[in-house]
Parts: structure tokens; C-alpha cells; sequence
């Protein structure tokens, strides 16, 4: 029995771990610790497991879970960490294969909106991943736990301030 | 930016996760799920021994002023303690309570606060010393009269003790004023962010400066 509930948690999480890899790639700047904090999704994902509240959708609860851990483990560790190596070779940004000059480019910009990103604070960088992710309004509305209104609010503000970023930095 | 641009990015972005992807989930036995609950369950021992302590305190003090019921001084000086000590107390059973209700997959915004308020508990204790400050001298006389077994108070001359009680009169109202103003939402004025700063410590300020930033966030 418990096999199986193993099993289908590893089959559920399979089936959405971007989220986690993305949560784990915007909130640890750290690379050695991100497997930390993926650690500690899977395992406080996996204390819930038996909680799980099907008036939900999965990825709602999974993104509620993973974001109040990683943003615990961020407020944890950055009082601790010095080290950021966001955009180190190996990170998902490297320029090791040979590119075509929009391919570059896209490498820049994606750069560009991982560094808007990171300089987010704690909420506001969750409300920027939820709207990445093309979740609807009353669903990050949900995760988040303001109102419609205000995600649409804080949507547009953010989306006016990368503009901004992107404008100053393309030429 | 425009939202087509911004969704061809995005769609690079996940194109490269799909590359660099690596979860591990296959040893889940691995995983250190002790080492993850660790954390609350200490705070949550540390708050409990408060509530112990606290809970020994009123009903040592209790025991105290029924004894000295006929010393005026010493049943007023007792009652006043026992009211800080009560507050104390229900401060750090609000802690437990705040502490049992986080659960993570409830939305973030109502668990960032939680987990803040539990970090920013160290605040309660310097505004109740602060507070307390009138009537700092019914702390020594319930402690001399306790542990000692003297009446500090018939050594006390008359007009030491008007004054006093004029003078600690006269402190309350700006007291309760200090006290209202040392909140999360005044740090922006540079001497609460300081006072606060000084008795309390990293980890409440940055507690109290997040509770800030929530709020702005629901607003």
C-alpha cells in the first residue's frame, strides 16, 4: 500500500517537476544548495501527500507547497550565502554550443528576465513565475492568496517595470 | 516587452529546462524528511517551555498575592507583575497556535505571515519591558519579598515613593505611545527601525521587514 502511494507520488511529481526546477532555479542562487531545496520540496510535497485537497488542482498545490518552502529556504539562506552563481557556466544560460545570432540573442534575453527576476522581492518574484507560467488569474489568485484584482494590479506593474529593464538594456 | 515576446522567451526558457532537467526521484529513502520537520518542531519546543515557565510564574504569583492580601503594596505590586506575566503567557500561546495552523499548501500570503509573526516574537517581550517601565519597582519588591523574604517597601521613604508614582503616572501615556509606535508598520521612521534594531536582532528585523513588505503585497 505504501509502495503505491510512493509510486504515484513519484509518478505525480515526475509529470509536474518543472515547477520545482523552476521554484529551485529562481529562489536558491546557490547551485550547490538548490539540491537542498529541491530536497526539501519533494520531501515537505511528500509530508502533504496525504493532506492533498482535491478541490484543487495538483499544480495549485504543488506551487503553494513549493513556493512557501522555497521561500522559507531563501530567507534562510541568504542570510548565510554570499555566493551566487546564477550565471556561472553552468548555468542554464551557458554559451558553450554554437549559436546562431537569434539564438544569442534569445540567450541574452533570457538572462535579462532571470536577472529581472532574481532582483524581485520574495512575492513578488512567486507572482512573476505563476504569470510566466500562463496560470489564469483566480489561479494565481489562489496560490497566492490576494485577489483577482490585485494579481491583475501587480501583473501590469511588473510587466511595465521589465519593459523598462529590457528597453535600457537593448539598444 | 510585449506579451508575444515575452511568451517566445519564456518558451526558450522551458525548451532549456526540459534539457537540464534532473530531478532524482527514484531514492526516495534518501531523502532526510527528519531533517526537514526539525526546524518548526525546535521552535515549537522553545515556545512551549516559554508557555511552562510562564504558566509556573502566574501561579507562583497568584500563590503570592493571596498570601499578601492584606499588604496592600505587596498585593498591588504582585497583581501588577502578574498581568505582564499573564500577557507574556498568552503571547506564547498565540505562538503555538500560530505555529499548529502552518501548513504549506494553504496560499502563501497567509503562511508567510504566520511564519513571520512567529520570527518577530522576540518584539512582544522588548514592548512588554518597555511597558513595564512605571513600574519597574513592583518587580523588585515581588522579587526581594519572594526570594528574600524582605519588605523592601517599609524601607522606602514616603516621599521617594510620591514621587515615584507621580513621575511613573506621567510616563504612561507617552509609554503607550512608544509602544504603539514600535510596530512593523513604522519602520520606516528611522527611530523605531533603530530602537527595534538594537534590542532585537537580525532575525526579528528581518521578520517585521517582511511582514511590511506582505502587507504592501495585499494591498
Amino acid at each position: 500500500m505504501k509502495a503505491n502511494k510512493k509510486d504515484t507520488f513519484i509518478t505525480t511529481i515526475n509529470t509536474h517537476k518543472k515547477i520545482i526546477y523552476k521554484i529551485v532555479n529562481s529562489y536558491c542562487p546557490n547551485r550547490e544548495e538548490r539540491k537542498d531545496l529541491e530536497q526539501e520540496i519533494i520531501i515537505q510535497l511528500w509530508n502533504s501527500f496525504n493532506k492533498y485537497d482535491s478541490n484543487y488542482k495538483y499544480s495549485t498545490w504543488m506551487y503553494r507547497i513549493a513556493l512557501n518552502v522555497a521561500i522559507s529556504f531563501y530567507r534562510k539562506e541568504k542570510k548565510l550565502s554570499t555566493k551566487n552563481d546564477f550565471y556561472n557556466e553552468s548555468s542554464i544560460f551557458s554559451m558553450e554550443e554554437e549559436k546562431s545570432e537569434e539564438e544569442t540573442e534569445l540567450d541574452y534575453h533570457l538572462k535579462l528576465l532571470q536577472e529581472f527576476i532574481n532582483n524581485l522581492n520574495e512575492l513578488n518574484k512567486a507572482l512573476m513565475l505563476l504569470y510566466l507560467e500562463e496560470k489564469q488569474y483566480d489561479e494565481i489568485a489562489e496560490i497566492l492568496g490576494i485577489t483577482k484584482t490585485n494579481v491583475a494590479t501587480k501583473i501590469s506593474r511588473l510587466k511595465l517595470k521589465l519593459k523598462k529593464e529590457f528597453q535600457k538594456n537593448i539598444k | 516587452m510585449e506579451a508575444l515576446e515575452l511568451k517566445k522567451i519564456m518558451e526558450a526558457y522551458d525548451n532549456k529546462l526540459d534539457k537540464t532537467l534532473s530531478l532524482n526521484l527514484s531514492s526516495m529513502e534518501e531523502l532526510q524528511f527528519e531533517k526537514s520537520q526539525r526546524n518548526t518542531k525546535k521552535i515549537l519546543k522553545y515556545r512551549i517551555f516559554e508557555v511552562v515557565i510562564f504558566s509556573l510564574l502566574v501561579i507562583f504569583l497568584g500563590w503570592h498575592i493571596a498570601n499578601n492580601w492584606n499588604q496592600t503594596h505587596l498585593a498591588i505590586s504582585g497583581i501588577i507583575v502578574h498581568v505582564f506575566v499573564l500577557v507574556a503567557l498568552v503571547g506564547s500561546i498565540g505562538q503555538i497556535v500560530l505555529l499548529r495552523q502552518i501548513d504549506f499548501s494553504k496560499p502563501i500570503v497567509e503562511i508567510r505571515k504566520k511564519i513571520e509573526l512567529v520570527n518577530s516574537h522576540g518584539l512582544l517581550f522588548i514592548k512588554l519591558i518597555f511597558l513595564s517601565a512605571p513600574v519597574w519597582w513592583s518587580y523588585a519588591i515581588v522579587a526581594v519579598d519572594l526570594f528574600l523574604g524582605v519588605d523592601l517597601y517599609v524601607h522606602l521613604e514616603p516621599d521617594f515613593v510620591l514621587r515615584y508614582l507621580v513621575v511613573n503616572f506621567l510616563l504612561i501615556i507617552p509609554l503607550v505611545w512608544f509602544f504603539n509606535k514600535l510596530s512593523y508598520k513604522n519602520l520606516h521612521i528611522k527611530w523605531v527601525r533603530k530602537t527595534i534594531g538594537l534590542f532585537t536582532g537580525t532575525k526579528t528585523m528581518n521578520a517585521l521587514e517582511f511582514l511590511n513588505d506582505i502587507e504592501e503585497f495585499e494591498n
